[in-house]
């Protein structure tokens, strides 16, 4: 494990979770979650949890993505905060 | 000092992930924002938790090195702690089954109120209730 | 309101740190994790369950039952998400019609 790269994996975590909840698009804040689980994936990796890291790249990354579009679809996209 | 906190800045971001979900479930008016909240309060937890198996220096993935028909003498200390692992591959997928009953919940109150925002759907709600009294 | 979320947040969160002032180093090979029951599985899982990936041998071999129950639940939330949106496609359509 290298600690530079876990250290900048980890900042760009927290500026996604960031992004993601002060952003007004709802369908813009669920893909930057998209982008915060893929960073994730890749924190897992670095940490040795490999069977963590592809359940996430493919069940929270994934499905929960296409559930939050999906339902941002029947819904709206537009937040006041 | 400086060891003290090159040994424990990891937990540190992972409450500040936590805080970040946190404060997005309470404060967020808006009830997709107050979901993505959840994820993230998921996630730090989650992180918190596969750290905890971690092991520095020179130790191998979880998967015994040989493959099949390896029966020499295996030492603990040569892989990683595989139990936070399994554990936390369980609350992933427990995590997106309330997801996904979240969002179905989400949809049916967006069909009933027409809107997502917490505070006007508790306003249409006080306006029901007074002119049905 | 958000001063007083704000707050209660950087109260937990303060709490949460000083927990973390007694936690073992990050990534102590000697911790209490690290030495008290995973050895056990890491040694003994190739001779018990003849599978390389340990992850895989206790997750469906020594912890079969704990993932039938995850099933369940699996199973649960997607029949709980088909009983709540019953019939919003043809509601849709029958909107559109009248």
């Amino acid at each position: 494990m290298i600690w530079q790269l876990d250290f900048l994996i980890l900042i760009f975590v927290i500026i996604c979770a960031v992004a993601a909840i002060n952003i007004r698009d709802l369908l813009s804040a669920v893909i930057i979650l998209g982008a915060f689980s893929f960073f994730m994936c890749l924190l897992w990796t670095e940490m040795g949890a490999i069977d963590v890291a592809f359940t996430e790249a493919s069940v929270a990354t994934a499905i929960s993505t296409l559930l939050f579009v999906g339902a941002i679809y029947k819904t709206t996209r537009r937040s006041k905060d | 000092m400086l060891e003290f906190i090159i040994s424990k800045y990891n937990f540190w971001f992972y409450v500040i992930l936590m805080m970040i979900g946190l404060y997005a479930m309470l404060a967020k008016r808006n009830l997709v924002k107050k979901l993505i909240g959840m994820n993230i309060f998921q996630t730090a937890i989650i992180l918190f938790y596969v750290s905890i198996g971690v092991k520095a220096g020179k130790v191998h993935v979880p998967i015994i090195i040989g493959g099949h028909g390896t029966h020499h003498a295996i030492k603990a200390a040569d892989y990683l702690n595989p139990l936070p692992h399994v554990l936390m591959l369980t609350a992933i997928v427990v995590s997106i089954a309330t997801t996904g009953v979240a969002l179905a919940v989400l949809i049916l109150i967006y069909r009933r109120y027409k809107t997502l925002n917490e505070d006007e759907i508790l306003a249409i709600r006080q306006a029901g209730r007074e002119t049905g009294a | 309101m958000k001063t007083v979320i704000l707050i209660f947040v950087i109260l937990a969160g303060g709490l949460l740190l000083y927990g973390t002032m007694d936690m073992p180093a990050w990534g102590d090979p000697n911790s209490p994790a690290n030495t008290y029951v995973s050895p056990r599985y890491i040694e003994e899982a190739m001779e018990a369950t003849e599978t390389p990936n340990i992850v895989t041998a206790v997750l469906a071999d020594y912890r079969g039952y704990d993932t039938m129950g995850e099933t369940t639940v699996i199973f649960t939330a997607a029949i709980a998400c088909a009983l709540l949106l019953r019939g919003i496609g043809s509601a849709r359509k029958e909107e559109d019609e009248s």
